[in-house]
């Protein structure tokens, strides 16, 4: 049997991030781990590069009788995975250094916390990979439950006694929303059962699936949509199954949160996206929009008060990441031609501002050693000039100002809206996305301006080239992306478009 | 065995009733030891159902889930929980937020909502064959689920929750199994694995959170909010 090349590259993706885990977990020494984990992230990155090619070039991709499936759409979010993966490893490298320096990590106990670190992130990497390599849905399931397991230890990582409560509460609400997610998988695949040949474990790939969608069992499908859409919007964190996300987010380590408000939750989206696709063909796009409709202005309006009395830096980019979360499903359910184009651009711009925003929190939170805005004062820009600058432009930029990228994402679904006769959702959208503006203006404007007596920091080059490589691409993806960028994203939206 | 469709459906419902009975006893029982064994022998009656429908639809893939079922839900873990209770020296544990007498007024509401559910996968004019084998199983599965749903929101220990969560998968499971005749084997596998490792960090945890709140209630755990 020969190999070719994508099937190569198919494998690889997955290989490489396991073989990384295993190699940080053998290592006995810190500079040991921290060059595995970079090598392999950075292959991870050019393995998704070149499977972002590929599907360019010829269209899907599978491997093993359609075992793992690669379209457009799992393309661009495996590319959107592997850049956070290797921004998270540079960036960790400064980070976790500082930590064990200051003694956040414990005296004694420190190289086995990194190991910790540097063996789960692989892992967590790998199992959000497979989430879009997946072609049974079982299988894609079973992907999602990893990676809040492999998460979990994440979030404890400090191991005190608010991160053990953050990391329950994320256990217990992620387990019964994704067991509810199983529920509607199964009941997916019986609605496919009676159809001929479905017995085989073929019977649940999504491709197959996809294909016959129109004589699925109608009543069957629309409980499997419901309970999906309750099982992977809790993983997307969708009000009112929320509230584990900003305990989550500020108790895991930072690099670990700017992986889990970007990369994982497009993975979550991902899998609601896969079941949307079936149920719009299978029952026509009204019945699942309007219920996306629903959680999506349901999340974005529950985000405002929280952002506008919000005390904590780390939790206020919690609720932002809720308040996208809901941005991106309302894209979803709007639907027609624009509202999936409108999803997928928001995607890719909120993945790179939403990662940075934390990378800059972590910076802040690891000198001042705190998380609230009042002990801090202002001047964040006088003492960490980069950190300051960088998280300034990055906020503004997710809150949705022009010239920023996310402006015109978030343009592209308003008009969408009301195109497709969702007015009252376009109000509301409009109207919630001015309440996040001014909350997190008002916040942000008060961290990093003002005067400050502390000593400046001098460069700290790890860091400073993630946030530079970061910002520098915010930057240009506002005015410019790069075409075969743009083609993945409109391959992404016709797979869910279907024309 | 012998082939009789009839036999089968009876023996298949009979068992189905009996783990709908362990589950709404279960959530009304305060000890947690009563309750880790009412949660094995209600994971071997379901192997013993996964192993009936194997064997009157002739689908051997499903005796593999049955034999996982039986040794990882039924043997494994009710052993390791045990464990879990005997080193932290825990007699009554769970302290419901409603008390017994309303907890099984509504876990009968729920397996009503579960029936009338199910109603509406039943399909009378396919007519009686092997693949139709006890219909009821659909209505016990969702009930198993709505009432396992009740239960951890209704309980306050670590533990107590981790036991309603493995229950509420078996609604699941008995799910899986009755619509589906086992669904595609790599993801049985997939859940149980699942499962298993689930079971293993919540029960990290449940060590931790012991020893950093010298309780495991989880309903002090209040510090994080807003």
């Amino acid at each position: 049997m020969r190999v070719s090349k994508t099937d190569m590259i198919l494998i690889a993706l997955l290989l490489v991030p396991v073989v990384t885990a295993v190699l940080a977990a053998i290592s006995r020494r810190r500079p040991a781990m921290e060059a595995v984990n970079l090598a392999g992230f950075a292959l991870t990155f050019l393995l998704a590069l070149a499977l972002g090619a590929a599907v360019l070039g010829s269209g899907p991709v599978s491997l093993w009788d359609g075992f793992l499936y690669a379209d457009a759409l799992s393309a661009l979010v495996i590319l959107l995975t592997a850049f956070v993966a290797v921004l998270c490893s540079v960036y960790a490298v400064g980070y976790l250094r500082d930590d064990e320096r200051s003694g956040a990590l414990g005296d004694d106990a420190a190289i086995t916390k990194l190991r910790k670190y540097y063996t789960l992130t692989p892992l967590f990497v790998f199992s959000m990979l497979l989430v879009c390599l997946a072609n049974n849905l079982g299988v894609m399931w079973a992907a999602i439950e990893a990676t809040t397991l492999a998460s979990v230890f994440l979030v404890t990582f400090y191991g005190k006694i608010t991160s053990l409560e953050a990391a329950w509460k994320y256990a217990i609400i992620g387990g019964v929303g994704l067991s509810m997610a199983l529920f509607g998988t199964i009941i997916a695949y019986y609605s496919a059962h009676q159809l001929a040949g479905s017995d085989a474990l073929s019977g649940l790939n999504w491709s197959v699936l996809a294909g016959r969608a129109a004589s699925l069992d109608k009543t069957t499908m629309r409980l499997a949509f419901i309970l999906v859409l309750l099982g992977y919007g809790t993983k997307a964190g969708l009000a009112p199954m929320h509230t584990w996300k900003p305990d989550a987010y500020s108790e895991a380590p930072v690099p670990s949160a700017a992986i889990l408000s970007s990369a994982t939750l497009n993975c979550a989206l991902y899998g609601l996206v896969r079941f949307y696709i079936l149920t719009s063909r299978c029952l026509g796009a009204q019945f699942p929009g309007q219920l996306l409709l629903l959680f999506g202005i349901a999340s974005m309006g529950i985000s405002v008060p929280f952002i506008l009395v919000q005390g904590n830096f780390r939790r206020l980019l919690a609720y932002h990441t809720i308040d996208h979360a809901g941005i991106m499903t309302t894209a979803l359910g709007i639907g027609g031609l624009m509202g999936p184009l409108g999803l997928m651009l928001h995607m890719t711009f909120h993945t790179v501002a939403k990662s940075l925003l934390f990378l800059c929190a972590g910076n802040v939170h690891q000198h001042f050693k705190t998380d609230l805005f009042r002990n801090i004062k202002g001047g964040v820009m006088r003492v960490m000039p980069l950190t300051g600058v960088v998280f300034l432009m990055a906020m503004l930029a997710i809150i949705g100002m022009p010239p920023f990228s996310l402006f015109q994402s978030e343009f592209v679904i308003v008009r969408a809206a009301f195109d497709g006769g969702h007015s009252l959702a376009g109000v509301l959208f409009i109207l919630f996305g001015t309440g996040v503006f001014a909350g997190a203006l008002l916040h942000v404007g008060s961290l990093v301006l003002g005067s400050s007596n502390e000593p400046q920091v001098g460069p700290r080059p790890w860091r400073d080239a993630s946030l530079l490589v970061s910002a520098a691409l915010l930057v240009t993806i506002g005015f410019w992306i790069p075409s075969p960028l743009l083609h993945l994203i409109r391959g992404a939206a016709k797979v869910i478009t279907g024309v | 065995m012998p082939q009789d469709p009839q036999f089968g459906d009876k023996l298949v419902t009979l068992m189905a009733a009996l783990v709908l009975v362990l589950q709404i006893a279960m959530a009304g029982q305060r000890w947690i030891v009563t309750n880790i064994r009412i949660f094995a022998v209600q994971s071997f009656l379901l192997a013993a159902i996964a192993a009936v429908i194997a064997g009157f639809n002739h689908a051997p893939h499903i005796f593999i889930a049955a034999g996982l079922t039986l040794i990882v839900k039924a043997i494994l873990v009710p052993i390791w929980l045990e464990r879990l209770v005997e080193r932290f020296q825990i007699r009554r544990e769970i302290r419901p937020i409603v008390n017994a007498p309303l907890s099984i007024l509504i876990c009968g509401g729920l397996t009503l909502v579960g029936y009338v559910v199910a109603e509406s996968f039943h399909r009378p004019e396919e007519g009686f064959n092997p693949a139709a084998l006890g219909h009821n199983i659909l209505a016990v599965a969702i009930s198993l689920f709505l009432i396992g749903f009740f239960t951890i929101i209704n309980r306050r220990k670590a533990l107590a929750q981790v036991l309603a969560l493995l229950s509420l998968e078996n609604g699941l499971f008995l799910a899986a199994i009755s619509l589906t005749y086992g669904m595609p084997l790599i993801v049985e596998i997939g859940v149980l694995f699942d499962v298993l490792v689930a079971v293993m960090v919540l029960g990290i945890l449940v060590y931790r959170i012991r020893e950093s709140f010298e309780s495991m209630d989880v309903s002090r755990l209040r510090r994080l909010r807003g």
